[in-house]
């Protein structure tokens, strides 16, 4: 049967004619990683297509669909501005407490996002991973698509309430935009990479992440003021620089609100991209052969 | 005799069990108590070689290995030990409707599980209409698969593989589902697909099945080869060790 398809589709067959060796130990040579990149650029459409299916599901099953992506920060943005900025009064001079507080929820719940959907995109595909062989990086990578579709929506939604709010509009800086998104989308697919390769052995971490990621978000200056720092002695100020989050807010908040860059912090966020985002890329691969057996 | 389509050469997969289901952080912090972790062998040195246009079954009790062997013969799970060489593109059938998503439609699934595959969109477009219509899903192709029975299903799921053209196909305990009729075309699929020289290997609980389809039989016991020969002499000798296993 189907006799005609037959040379349509071993045009472009899977590792067609090919011999293909499994071996005990795969420790990724040079030449390893080269062919594992052409897979991954392979399965490219999947990764997308997997990303659009789940964006596609979620409208489908929620009323509001995508929107939640943006609802959700800015809920929590509510609350915090309730809370914060009403009640403690932590704008302390602050005019643009508003347009402060929402690029730092916006940009967080990014991270937030892609540490839980990483850890989710190979639990949630468990079947698919038993099934199929392909470049398992490529789960993780769409997870990321579909929080980052979400994160570039909401900050379309963010002019929309901070220029009413704070009078700001985009200025020159919104060049700095694409190469925020850039190296925070990098440093979130290495964490997810981290969170994805943890959290098939150790199923706690699903667990532990919403906590530390509240720490993290208290230790960041997002609900607080820089000026907040300002009370406390010079080195826990730096220390507080350390924080990845601190350098890429300050990116952010140069291209969305004009801001002084924290060149010091910004420097100290590049290298945990590298060692975050890079790390969990190769720590994450190293291991796929093995992800199977703790399914 | 050209070379064998699959070889498998040694190979040992051992789980690390433990008392309670999944490792915790707790454990691997108390090091001690990780030694303490039962070694759970679940293939033991298997060798063996399956030719071109070979129909190979694999029975055995649950826990035996099947599943394991067909994981490893699919590259979907790395061996502790051994090696496995497979001359050809596999495709895999180990559970049903794997890569679905039940919120989306049919024709969508047919997409994400096609570029699973590794094939390009521009050729699931043109096996999109075949694929439908050897499924028998008609207009229902564009509902929700949530909507399925798992017959429709588990036929969505094969037709692909079908489509996939593999050379060698690994199927886990999937053609009991689906009615009396697909039974028959999916016989008759594995059948074509042996003409065109193509390898099967099949593990599955149903005998008679295997007795009628495969061309030897492996019989697997935990984890490592009791017997491997021509198919009615194995199921033969499987169901003289424990009589409960006919039928």
């Amino acid at each position: 049967m189907h006799r005609s398809e037959c040379s349509l589709v071993a045009s472009g067959a899977v590792e067609s004619a090919l011999v293909s060796t499994v071996t005990a130990s795969q420790a990724p040579s040079l030449s390893g990683w080269r062919t594992y990149l052409r897979n991954l650029w392979r399965w490219r459409e999947f990764g997308w297509f997997l990303a659009m299916g789940n964006l596609t599901a979620r409208n489908a099953s929620t009323s509001l669909g995508l929107f939640w992506w943006v609802l959700n920060p800015l809920i929590m943005a509510a609350v915090y501005f309730l809370v914060f900025g009403v009640i403690f009064e932590g704008r302390r001079g602050d005019a643009d407490f508003v347009a402060w507080l929402l690029a730092g929820v916006f940009v967080f719940n990014y991270t937030a996002t892609a540490m839980t959907s990483g850890a989710n995109s190979i639990l949630a595909n468990s079947r698919l991973l038993v099934n199929i062989r392909f470049p398992r990086l490529v789960l993780p990578i769409s997870a990321i698509i579909e929080t980052g579709i979400g994160f570039c929506l909401s900050m379309v939604v963010y002019y929309v309430i901070v220029w009413p709010a704070n009078g700001i509009l985009p200025g020159v800086t919104i060049i700095w935009l694409p190469f925020a998104i850039g190296l925070h989308t990098l440093f979130n697919l290495g964490l997810a990479g981290w969170t994805a390769r943890l959290a098939i052995p150790f199923r706690d971490i699903n667990n532990l992440i919403p906590h530390l990621n509240r720490l993290w978000l208290y230790l960041s200056p997002i609900i607080w003021p820089l000026s907040f720092l300002e009370d406390h002695a010079a080195w826990i100020e730096q220390l507080a620089r350390l924080n990845p989050m601190f350098g890429i807010l300050s990116f952010y908040r140069l291209a969305l609100m004009g801001r002084e860059l924290d060149v010091f912090a910004f420097v100290i966020a590049l290298g945990w991209t590298l060692l975050i985002g890079g790390g969990g890329i190769i720590s994450f691969v190293r291991h796929e052969g093995n992800m199977v057996r703790h399914l | 005799m050209s070379p064998a389509a699959v070889s498998v050469r040694g190979v040992g997969v051992t789980y690390r069990a433990y008392l309670e289901r999944n490792s915790t952080l707790r454990r691997v912090l108390a090091r001690r108590r990780l030694r303490q972790a039962i070694a759970v062998v679940a293939l033991d040195n298997v060798s063996f070689e399956v030719r071109r246009g070979e129909t190979l079954g694999l029975v055995g009790d649950n826990g035996a290995g099947k599943s394991t062997l067909l994981r490893v013969i699919a590259r979907t799970m790395r061996p502790d030990t051994g090696s496995v060489e497979i001359r050809g593109k596999t495709s895999t059938l180990l559970q049903l409707g794997a890569g679905f998503n039940k919120e989306l439609s049919g024709r969508r699934n047919v997409y994400l599980s096609g570029l699973a595959h590794g094939l390009r969109r521009a050729e699931i477009d043109r096996l999109l209409d075949s694929i439908v219509s050897y499924a028998e899903l008609g207009e229902a192709i564009d509902r929700p698969l949530k909507s399925y029975s798992s017959g429709m299903v588990s036929r969505l799921a094969f037709s692909i593989s079908i489509h996939l053209l593999p050379d060698i196909l690994l199927l886990d305990e999937v053609l009991a589902v689906g009615d009396a009729g697909f039974r028959k075309k999916s016989r008759e699929a594995m059948r074509d697909m042996l003409g065109r020289g193509g390898t099967v290997i099949v593990a599955s609980h149903i005998l008679g099945m295997m007795a009628e389809t495969c061309d030897r039989v492996l019989w697997l016991e935990t984890g490592r080869i009791r017997d491997l020969g021509p198919a009615d002499t194995v199921i033969e000798a499987y169901t003289a060790a424990v009589p409960s296993r006919a039928g």
